[in-house]
């Protein structure tokens, strides 16, 4: 089944098409991967599903719903979770109470039970918490669960908000180069992490990453875009020997 | 310390949680002492206007302050969710500015109309209690609820909403959460706040006027937050209580007091950014408590 239907794609930032024409489509279950130089237009299309950018022309499609114009926390409540380039986590927050903001849509109690502390309302927030407390060991942050996110390091940052992309529990997560600031031991742990974490919760991944060989191995299908466009779509092999991509990408003959 | 001043430092500490309520969210709203007013001046109209209110004994009966606080609080309330749609799209010092501009409008409009009493304002509002120990119980009471609710939403999932909406209100959006709506529940709390607090000082000030609410409230109110901490509710009711009292405190010293007062405003937030308390230091106090101060063990974190 298709999850994710992206068609004919424009965005232009004043004087800059961003994106041009772009179409994909995402199928369920399966680890879709997006390459391209810096400034090919990767994060603005991710933009775009998740809501942040108002596209130009063309549409998202959500199994068959337009979701192109729709805000970010209604996107979000459709089933789409996404980490962020630069990482966006709540600083001031632990890491407990990150994952359990994720949690956010299926936390919903009863005002009036959270205000008088009912006992139905603290079994419930056990629970959550308890869930919590399992996504981060998840990512082997169980021990750091009280610390703030603002003391982590780079690397647990990047699991922490992967943590709390998963807390929604999504079907579609996007994930927007995970690998960036890993060594390579860290980078094949993740490669891991991902095709575990796909299986473990039914997901299917959308992947920003500039690490080919990651991607090569990680991906079942990926599109490469360029300047906006995209220049080639289908399995790690066929991309690595189309043409256009080995000009635009990975420079010279391989 | 007379009951009187005691009294006065509950009011700027329930002001300073009202400010304190959009601060968590990372809204800076000057809109207080607007809500204030309102609240004050429907408190004023009603006791002074409205003859069924008065009830027969000597004093003014309670539960008639019980209404007004109740009719105070649906006004604001009505008005903050109008006027937060709209003014809460902007951010940071643009909305601060909006928020100021609100309460001046509020102050222009009750100098000028004929039923607020103009300039003069309204005189003899009637007095539920007949010492200032009454007021003092009364609003000792209210304060405790306003606490209780600011720790319950602490605590819970709004509560935890606002604090990302503080850290990242993007990637808060990105969570599912309806960062307008959140950010709108936190004006009108601290709207209602405002108001209900305006009620019990406009009987306890025996008068009411324009003045009340006016931009100086506007900063001093905020200094009660950003000397006392916006990270927990015990901040502002800290900042709130101190900063009633210092100037009152230091009559001794005659003139100097402006600015001894002054200095302690500009001083503590250079010598504590987050204000005198946050989490970390509340920790670091209950760890070194003395032993006497010892409670059965809480329920063990699974």
């Amino acid at each position: 089944m298709t999850l994710l239907t992206v068609r004919d794609l424009g965005v232009r930032f004043g004087g800059l098409q961003a994106l041009r024409g772009v179409d994909l489509a995402v199928q369920e279950g399966e680890i879709f991967g997006l390459l391209g130089p810096n400034g090919a237009g990767k994060t603005t299309l991710f933009n775009v599903i998740s809501g942040l950018t108002p596209a130009n022309t063309g549409s998202v499609h959500w199994q068959e719903r337009a979701i192109a114009g729709l805000s970010s926390h209604r996107i979000a409540r459709l089933g789409i979770a996404r980490t962020f380039q630069n990482l966006r986590l709540f600083h001031s927050l632990s890491c407990l109470e990150n994952v359990l903001v994720g949690m956010h849509q299926h936390a919903r109690q009863p005002p009036l039970a959270a205000l008088l502390q009912r006992p139905s309302f603290q079994r419930r927030e056990d629970q959550l918490q308890q869930q919590a407390l399992e996504l981060l060991a998840l990512f082997g942050l169980e021990a750091a669960a009280q610390q703030r996110a603002a003391s982590l390091s780079y690397g647990d940052r990047r699991r922490l908000e992967m943590a709390r992309a998963l807390a929604s529990q999504p079907q579609l997560l996007l994930l927007d180069e995970p690998a960036a600031g890993m060594n390579p031991a860290e980078k094949e742990e993740l490669r891991a992490l991902i095709k575990r974490l796909t299986q473990q919760f039914q997901l299917t991944v959308l992947i920003i990453e500039h690490h080919v060989p990651l991607m090569l191995g990680l991906c079942d299908r990926l599109a490469v875009l360029n300047f906006g466009q995209r220049i080639a779509l289908g399995t790690p092999e066929q991309v690595r020997r189309d043409p256009a991509v080995i000009e635009a990408y990975l420079g010279g003959n391989p | 310390m007379e009951a009187g001043l005691l009294v006065q430092m509950l009011l700027g500490a329930l002001l300073g949680l009202s400010v304190y309520l959009p601060l968590r969210c990372g809204q800076l709203s000057l809109a207080t002492p607007g809500f204030f007013a309102i609240g004050g001046t429907v408190a004023a109209l009603l006791s002074t206007r409205v003859p069924a209110l008065a009830g027969s004994g000597s004093t003014y009966p309670i539960a008639s302050v019980l209404l007004e606080m109740v009719l105070a609080a649906l006004l604001t309330g009505v008005l903050a969710l109008v006027l937060g749609r709209m003014v809460l799209r902007l951010r940071g010092i643009y909305l601060a500015i909006a928020t100021i501009a609100l309460v001046e409008i509020l102050r222009v409009v009750t100098l000028n109309l004929e039923f607020t009493g103009g300039a003069v304002g309204i005189f003899g509002i009637p007095q539920p209690f007949q010492s200032a120990e009454g007021y003092g119980a009364f609003t000792l009471v209210l304060l405790a609820l306003v606490c209780w609710m600011c720790d319950r939403l602490e605590k819970t999932r709004p509560g935890r909403a606002m604090a990302a909406i503080r850290d990242d209100e993007l990637a808060a959006a990105s969570q599912g959460i309806n960062t307008a709506d959140t950010k709108l529940l936190a004006f009108v709390l601290s709207a209602l706040v405002a108001g209900i607090t305006g009620v019990v000082a406009a009987h306890f000030l025996n008068s009411w006027n324009a003045k009340l609410g006016n931009f100086d409230a506007s900063i001093t109110t905020l200094a009660f937050v950003v000397l006392g901490g916006s990270r927990t509710w015990l901040g502002p009711v800290f900042g709130g209580l101190l900063l009633t009292a210092l100037p009152e405190l230091l009559r001794p010293v005659g003139d100097l007091r402006l600015i001894v007062f002054g200095a302690v405003i500009l001083v503590g937030p250079l010598i504590f950014p987050q204000g005198l308390i946050t989490l970390e230091r509340l920790q670091a106090l209950w760890r070194r408590r003395p032993p006497w101060l010892a409670l059965p063990s809480n329920r063990g974190r699974r």
